[in-house]
């Protein structure tokens, strides 16, 4: 598509932005894939349109506060990535664009405390642990809050798990066949600390030995995917320090972190911790692809009864990191396991980082439809690789009273490895 | 702005979208090097909205152009300025799904391809299939008459709609066509359809949904260059095979699908030819023991066949995926439609080279081989000074080049935006006259899609109707004209005039008081024929026996099955009356099949409509028109057909079921398997005729399966069945001094129609596996009549003494008037 951008006002990441507006060829191939255009149904709502409105606001012919709201309305799941036949890498151009137009609109009040509040609480395992146990306690209030902060109350579980603090090192059980890193995650580790430590036991299982540098911190994701890439910068920094350079891999169990982190490139462009930040990329591996490069040790056991799992592709895992074998193959293992594919498997459910708490109208929509879908295979359990995904599953089944377990991938494994 | 506030009257305010930020994204379609803001955008839920908003410009003068997906790559749904957008995606109702009619009745925003996910269950799918088809509406479809890979055999949209409802651009709403395949009267449906918006907004479409292949044999060919790819194409052709669809990739287009789908396509290939076999498998069978050898023997230095439904789509999306994905090579391109007849495409794209080399410019080649339908990608970038200029010059260069080859400027995509000021390259300023003159019939103020199609007036762009003083004096005589000029001075001459062909339907050609009869018999004979194209042209008034002969000889036929041969029947005079036979059932009726029509219009002017090519989207379909239109809009001089490969053996089975019932279940088995049927016909109660033809090899196998389905019968072979299948074709069973008529039908309505039938003396014919009935019956026309109007079908009366030649349902008077107002305003070809 022809533009005037130009990419010098926009820092070092202004030439990403004009490449990727110059690729798009307005074919509309990426209409049907996109959550938003298939909701709203208008071109303001899909990836061209807003591809077309962030061109604008590049070339300074439409103001960014009347484009911005329809930029925000996009999930950053990247199934138009998936789709697209010019090869378009979206997220090149929304992610450094979200992070500039961020820096010009000051948005509504409500806006700006509630990225405070992201920005504050979500990193920080132990803020965030004592925020939502302050927020349980407010549910019965929801009714009075703004949509927005019902959401988030929604989206807290009943009951915040314990949380046991994990250990430096956990050893590989059997001969060692790798050392890594873990990525322990911030709100995963308040919300499903259960995550954490089956991957630490799957990976030990299969000879994996599994260090937890104890300084790392929030990999900066969400903060990124928000717009604000100064604070992702300086969470990204802390853990280039304080992951070690003597490990196989960095294994990361969260869809939304490990696409983060391979954006990271990106980020840092023209930024003198630039290459730093590329080795550390290219180091990071989901715990669903670092396994299955691997090879399991042995065959899984199989699980305590038969399951039906339905899988479901996390965006940041299938689309943004085209990661979506891995982890069939690996439940695929489980002998009494039987994988289900879910129609329109690959739209997103509405998660998206903070989307949830920042759309709710329209993820909540996606929420139930994605809900109705796994209703309608009728598994014993649903799985996924994103912590964000499992939530919102799991709170749209429960709205549906639907009791299903819904696991992180690892989880399933653990259980079977753990059956014995 | 007035019309602003009014149209906030019949939408919400969400549902108008008037803000920068809104109409920015609706200013392109999938051709960017347009682009146009409107007033305003709105997103109609309802035909009642789309309706009240058509109403409202029409009050208001306000231009509208109808939007789906806004996937055109002709800039078909490009914005007005001065006018609003449609947005027809949200009006996407599936209102009815008939598996056992075999079709759909949707609202225009459903995508295509959700038509065959709505079909699948019950083996069903829509085969029109353009390249945007997971996204693209079939509304869209619709207004641009799409096409796709697999035309070849299947047709383009216009073959597969039955029936439209839709508002004319004055908000009057009209209903055309039926569930039927057949039809009576002209076929407006066909003429809407391709009218780029023009004609209106379709409010409801009925599609055609046909059993899905039992089995398919993709085969990918990979050729050191492009001449060696066209030229097996040829080969194929020239084997007499049919494919479901043909297609050669250059190495740019393989280049950039391949780094977009991974399909597997060999890199090294300068050019890639896919053919697709699709049919029963004991026919694809035997097909590709012919195919295999001839795809060897043609230079391929690679040959797979997929070996799965999986790899056979990776083929296709890589296919499909090839105008995008060539957005990798460059930051624009345009994408060129043209046609060539299909024995030049190589010396075509050595020329589209040439003058790619000539200008400087990057082309790239993905195109529908099959049909002849060429797809160049002139690439550019817009960022440089006079980049689009020169690539439109090159554009231009291409399609004066397929105008100069005898094709079209555009298979499939429209005329829209962007090939507009070429139309009358390829029309004469009196095809072009007509044309806008039945478009201001039916949108005076021109707000529907302005600026499409047409170049913009220039002042001194009209020409004079013609150049024949018309008199209208005449004596009601019997004329004979020897030449177009002739039938052009007649029609001038008579102010009330009635064609005749071999006059094997008198019913349609009666001699009357006042009315001067002209016999068409002087122009007769074949005036093109090429077997390799599958196209041959000839004068009205030939024999069709003379054609069908012709045909035979280089191993081809007409697949809508004329009826009345021996008899005299002429070409001019089928198409005029639409009489199609029982063969009709497997590739389609007249409509199908007729491409291209030159006629003389009640002013006296020469018209012509369509093209001698396989596959066109360029005007109005004037064929689609005439065919029905029994001279009352009229008459015909030369007609272009398609033809299709005869098959090498036929074989019928002849079965007596015990009841009707019986045999309606039988003929509902047999429609709903996998199988290619020639021909299956009912003589009520229970006598069933099925035909099956194709390669000597399968079709035995294949009539056992039928004889299985339904349950028993004796298998007719040779002469005999030859015989049974030519006496049919001419009414041998309706005594020569019985009424005679065609009626459109449903297979579901045969045993009602039978009820109702049941008090008179009355034979009927049950075809094309029960789109069609033939009904003979002694004395008066009212009882028929009076059944049909209770059952509301329409007929047409092709033998008989009846005041009426179409009793029963009267059909839509409001689009036909307007048609008929531009075309012989004068009355000159009239019924009463």
């Amino acid at each position: 598509m022809q533009h005037s951008i130009e990419p010098e006002r926009f820092g070092p990441q202004g030439d990403a932005m004009a490449h990727q507006v110059k690729t798009c060829v307005h074919c509309g191939f990426c209409l049907p894939v996109c959550p938003t255009y298939k909701d709203l149904g208008q071109e303001m709502d899909s990836p061209r349109g807003r591809i077309l409105l962030m061109k604008e606001m590049l070339e300074g012919s439409l103001e960014i506060e009347a484009g911005l709201p329809y930029v925000d309305k996009c999930l950053g799941c990247m199934a138009c990535v998936t789709a697209c036949p010019s090869g378009v890498e979206y997220g090149e151009l929304l992610t450094p664009f979200r992070a500039l137009a961020r820096n010009q609109v000051k948005g509504t009040l409500l806006d700006r405390l509630t990225r405070l509040g992201f920005r504050l609480l979500l990193p920080y395992p132990r803020r965030f642990r004592a925020a939502a146990a302050l927020g349980r306690l407010a549910r019965p209030f929801t009714g009075m809050l703004p949509e927005r902060m019902a959401a988030m109350l929604e989206l807290l579980p009943r009951k915040l798990p314990s949380s046991a603090s994990l250990p430096s090192v956990y050893p590989a059980i059997g001969s060692r066949r790798a050392r890594v890193a873990l990525l322990s995650g911030c709100v995963q580790q308040v919300l499903s600390p259960d995550i954490n430590w089956a991957t630490l036991r799957v990976l030990a299982r299969n000879g994996v030995e599994v260090i937890v540098p104890a300084e790392q911190g929030c990999c900066g994701a969400l903060a990124l995917h928000t717009g604000d890439a100064d604070h992702a910068r300086r969470l990204a920094v802390r853990n280039f320090d304080a992951i070690p350079n003597d490990v196989d891999a960095v294994i990361t169990n969260a869809a939304g972190c490990g696409s983060g982190i391979k954006e990271y490139p990106l980020l840092f462009r023209g930024d003198g911790r630039e290459e730093k930040a590329r080795r550390f990329s290219t180091r990071v591996q989901d715990v669903s692809e670092f396994l299955d490069n691997l090879g399991l040790k042995r065959e899984p056991p199989p699980l305590p009864s038969a399951m039906k799992v339905a899988y479901h592709d996390a965006c940041h895992l299938a689309h943004a990191q085209g990661i979506r074998s891995a982890p069939r193959k690996l439940l695929g293992r489980i002998p009494n396991l039987t994988l289900m594919e879910l129609m329109d498997g690959e739209t997103c459910c509405g998660s998206a980082g903070t989307y949830n708490l920042e759309q709710p109208e329209i993820a909540n929509r996606l929420g139930a439809n994605k809900a109705a879908v796994i209703e309608r295979v009728q598994p014993d359990a649903v799985a996924a690789g994103n912590v964000g995904c499992l939530m919102q599953i799991e709170s749209h089944l429960r709205r549906l009273n639907s009791t299903l377990p819904v696991l992180h991938t690892v989880e399933l494994l653990d259980r079977a490895y753990e059956s014995v | 702005m007035r019309s602003l506030g009014a149209l906030k009257t019949i939408y919400p305010p969400e549902r108008v979208l008037s803000g920068p930020a809104q109409v920015a994204p609706y200013e392109s379609d999938a051709l960017t090097a347009f682009r146009e803001r409107p007033l305003a955008v709105v997103l109609a839920e309802s035909q009642e909205e789309v309706i009240e908003t058509v109403r409202l410009c029409h009050r208001e003068n306000l231009p509208f152009v109808a939007r789906g997906s806004g996937t055109s790559l002709s800039g078909g749904s490009l914005p007005i300025r001065e006018g609003i957008i449609i947005g027809l995606n949200r009006l996407n109702r599936v209102l009815e799904l008939d598996p056992a009619e075999r079709c759909a009745v949707v609202e225009p925003g459903v995508i295509n391809l959700d038509l065959s996910t709505l079909g699948a269950p019950h083996g069903l799918y829509y085969a029109p299939d353009p390249s945007s088809q997971s996204i693209c509406t079939i509304g869209g479809n619709v207004a641009f008459n799409s096409g796709g890979a697999h035309c070849l055999r299947h047709g383009m949209t216009s073959n597969h709609v039955l029936g439209l409802k839709a508002v004319l651009p004055d908000g009057a709403v009209v209903e055309l066509g039926s569930k039927s395949l057949e039809g009576v009267g002209p076929d407006l449906t066909g003429f809407f359809v391709g009218s780029e918006g023009l004609f209106g907004i379709a409010l409801e479409i009925t599609v055609r949904l046909i059993p899905k292949p039992e089995s398919y044999k993709t085969i990918l060919a990979a050729y050191n260059s492009l001449e060696a790819a066209g030229d097996a194409v040829a080969r194929v052709v020239a084997t007499g095979l049919l494919p479901g669809a043909m297609e050669i990739m250059d190495h740019l287009a393989i280049e950039a699908a391949e780094a977009a789908v991974h399909a597997g396509y060999p890199q090294e290939a300068t050019a890639l030819l896919i053919v697709e076999l699709e049919g029963e498998a004991a026919e694809v069978e035997a097909e590709f023991q012919l195919l295999e050898p001839v795809i060897r023997a043609s230079g391929a230095f690679e040959i797979r066949v997929a070996r799965d439904e999986g790899e056979r789509l990776r083929i296709w999306k890589g296919r499909k995926s090839a105008f995008s994905a060539v957005g990798r090579l460059s930051p624009d391109y345009i994408v060129q439609d043209g046609v060539v007849p299909r024995k030049q495409l190589g010396s075509a794209l050595a020329e589209i080279e040439m003058l790619g080399r000539k200008h400087g410019i990057r082309v790239a080649n993905v195109f529908h081989a099959g049909d002849g339908n060429l797809h160049p990608l002139i690439l550019f970038d817009g960022t440089e000074a006079g980049a689009l200029e020169k690539a439109e010059e090159l554009a231009g260069d291409i399609l004066q080049m397929c105008i100069r080859r005898g094709g079209s400027i555009t298979g499939e995509h429209g005329v829209g935006m962007e090939k507009r000021e070429y139309l009358a390259h390829m029309f004469a300023p009196t095809d072009m006259e007509v044309m806008k003159r039945m478009r201001r019939s039916i949108d005076p103020l021109e707000i529907a899609n302005r600026r499409k199609m047409f170049p913009d007036e220039n002042g001194h762009g009209r020409v004079s109707a013609s150049e024949i003083t018309r008199s209208g004096n005449g004596a009601g005589t019997t004329l004979r004209p020897g030449s177009f000029r002739e039938v052009q001075q007649a029609v001038a001459d008579h102010a009330r005039i009635r064609p005749r062909g071999g006059g094997t339907k008198p019913a349609l050609s009666r001699p009357s008081a006042g009315i001067a009869s002209l016999e068409l018999s002087g122009l007769s004979g074949i005036v093109e024929y090429e077997p390799e194209e599958y196209t041959f042209t000839a004068l009205a008034g030939t024999p069709v026996a003379q054609v069908r002969e012709r045909l035979a000889r280089e191993g081809q036929y007409l697949p809508f099955d004329p009826v009345l041969v021996r008899a005299g029947a002429t070409l001019g005079g089928t198409v005029a009356a639409g009489t199609g036979g029982s063969g009709r059932y497997r590739y389609g009726g007249i409509r199908d099949f007729l491409l291209g029509v030159r006629f003389v219009s009640g002013r006296a002017e020469l018209v012509r409509g369509g093209s001698r090519v396989v596959k066109n989207a360029a005007g109005f379909d004037l064929p689609k028109l005439m065919v029905g239109s029994l001279g009352r809009l009229g008459i015909l001089v030369e007609m272009t057909f398609k033809v299709f490969p005869l098959a090498r053996r036929w074989l019928t089975l002849e079965a007596a079921l015990p009841s009707l019932r019986e045999a309606l279940e039988a003929i509902r088995r047999l429609r709903a398997a996998p199988l290619d049927l020639a021909a299956v016909d009912l003589e009520p109660p229970g006598r069933l005729l099925v035909r099956v033809g194709g390669r000597r090899e399968s079709v035995g196998a294949r009539l056992e399966r039928v004889r299985e389905l339904v349950g028993h019968g004796a298998q007719l072979q040779g002469q005999e069945e030859r015989d049974h299948w030519d006496a049919d074709r001419e009414f041998d069973w309706a005594p020569p001094d019985w009424n005679l008529m065609k009626v459109p039908m449903t297979t579901g309505r045969i045993a009602e129609l039978e009820e109702n039938l049941r008090s008179i003396p009355c034979r009927t014919r049950y075809c094309a596996g029960g789109s069609l009935a033939w009904l003979a019956w002694p004395g008066p026309m009212d009882p028929v009549d009076r059944a049909l109007g209770h059952l509301d079908l329409t007929g047409l009366v092709i033998r008989g003494n009846g005041d009426t030649a179409r009793p029963g349902r009267t059909q839509d008077r409001v689009f036909s008037k307007r048609i008929q107002d531009a075309l012989d305003p004068d009355g000159r070809f009239s019924e009463a």
